[in-house]
């Protein structure tokens, strides 16, 4: 039997919505409080849905231990209390936009997926991002990183 | 177009199966896997599809399926150990999974005229939640 597991975590990070390609008053128009120069910070929250078959003997679609380490891994250690502008690679080129952050989050755990949890596993279906209670991005695994080639030639190691 | 009821109720249960062993069912279950057991208050979304009647504007009178859900889930399951007073959880690990596939099992044969069931979402915590859609 099919299932969809969904799964939620938080972190609290910060970051600037700005972009260089736009003029300051752009910027203020496009973002507002959000494009203020020092920054400022949320509390996240990441929820994943996996989807596949449960486990006949187990119960159980999805290892929730592989779950929670590759969230853990992948997006909360390296977003953890961090500065996303100025910490994370991608955010240096890239605006740290809800929507942005939502691609990125996917795009990394899709590259670690086949590894945790091997060939024929459940697979992530959806990537869903709280930035406030009233801000959220839900994003279709694949389909925005792979149409635009995201991150294709960037290096995954992070500024620190 | 869809609607969903939300209901809610409040069960024990202990993730553990006969044909693992004491390792891999804490490995697997985590806490969970206490013997003696623990709870939850669970939430559960079930939601309906279908046309409004372009008379009464309804899919399915809520009222009705507040009673189905009454009757067919919330009696069997409310303030229950889900592994020894609920069918098919003698023989079955009460995975939030499995919860909610019993729950459209349950729900499925009451659902007719214009509505389908589309879907039961059963929330365990507010961090992690299973949907079933009726797929094999």
């Amino acid at each position: 039997m099919i299932v969809r597991l969904s799964k939620r975590y938080g972190f609290a990070a910060s970051h600037r919505l700005y972009s260089p390609a736009l003029t300051e008053e752009e910027n203020r128009e496009t973002y507002g409080k959000c494009a203020n120069p020092h920054g400022h910070g949320h509390n996240y929250e990441v929820e994943l849905t996996v989807c596949g078959t449960v486990d006949p003997v187990t119960g159980r679609v999805v290892a929730l231990d592989l779950l929670n380490g590759i969230a853990e891994k992948q997006i909360l250690a390296p977003f953890r209390y961090r500065n996303l502008n100025e910490e994370v690679t991608v955010f240096q080129t890239v605006v740290p936009t809800t929507e942005n952050l939502g691609v990125e989050v996917d795009r990394r755990l899709r590259a670690a997926w086949s590894e945790t949890f091997g060939e024929g596993g459940p697979r992530l279906e959806k990537v869903c991002i709280w930035e406030t209670d009233r801000n959220i991005c839900e994003i279709s695994t694949g389909a925005v990183a792979d149409a635009e080639g995201w991150g294709s030639a960037r290096s995954e190691k992070d500024i620190r | 177009m869809v609607i969903s009821k939300k209901v809610e109720f409040s069960a024990s249960h202990i993730c553990r199966s006969a044909q693992l062993t004491d390792a891999e069912n804490e490995r697997i279950y985590g806490a969970a896997a206490n013997p003696l057991g623990h709870g939850h208050n669970y939430v559960v979304e079930v939601a309906i599809e279908g046309d409004p009647d372009p008379v009464t504007g309804m899919i399915l009178d809520l009222k009705r399926l507040r009673e189905i859900l009454e009757e067919k889930v919330l009696n069997v399951y409310d303030h229950r150990l889900l592994n020894r007073e609920v069918e098919p959880f003698d023989r079955r690990v009460p995975t939030v999974e499995n919860i909610a596939i019993d729950i459209w099992n349950r729900v499925h044969p009451w659902i007719g005229g214009r509505a389908r069931l589309h879907a039961v979402r059963v929330h365990e915590t507010a961090e992690l939640s299973v949907e079933y859609r009726g797929e094999q």
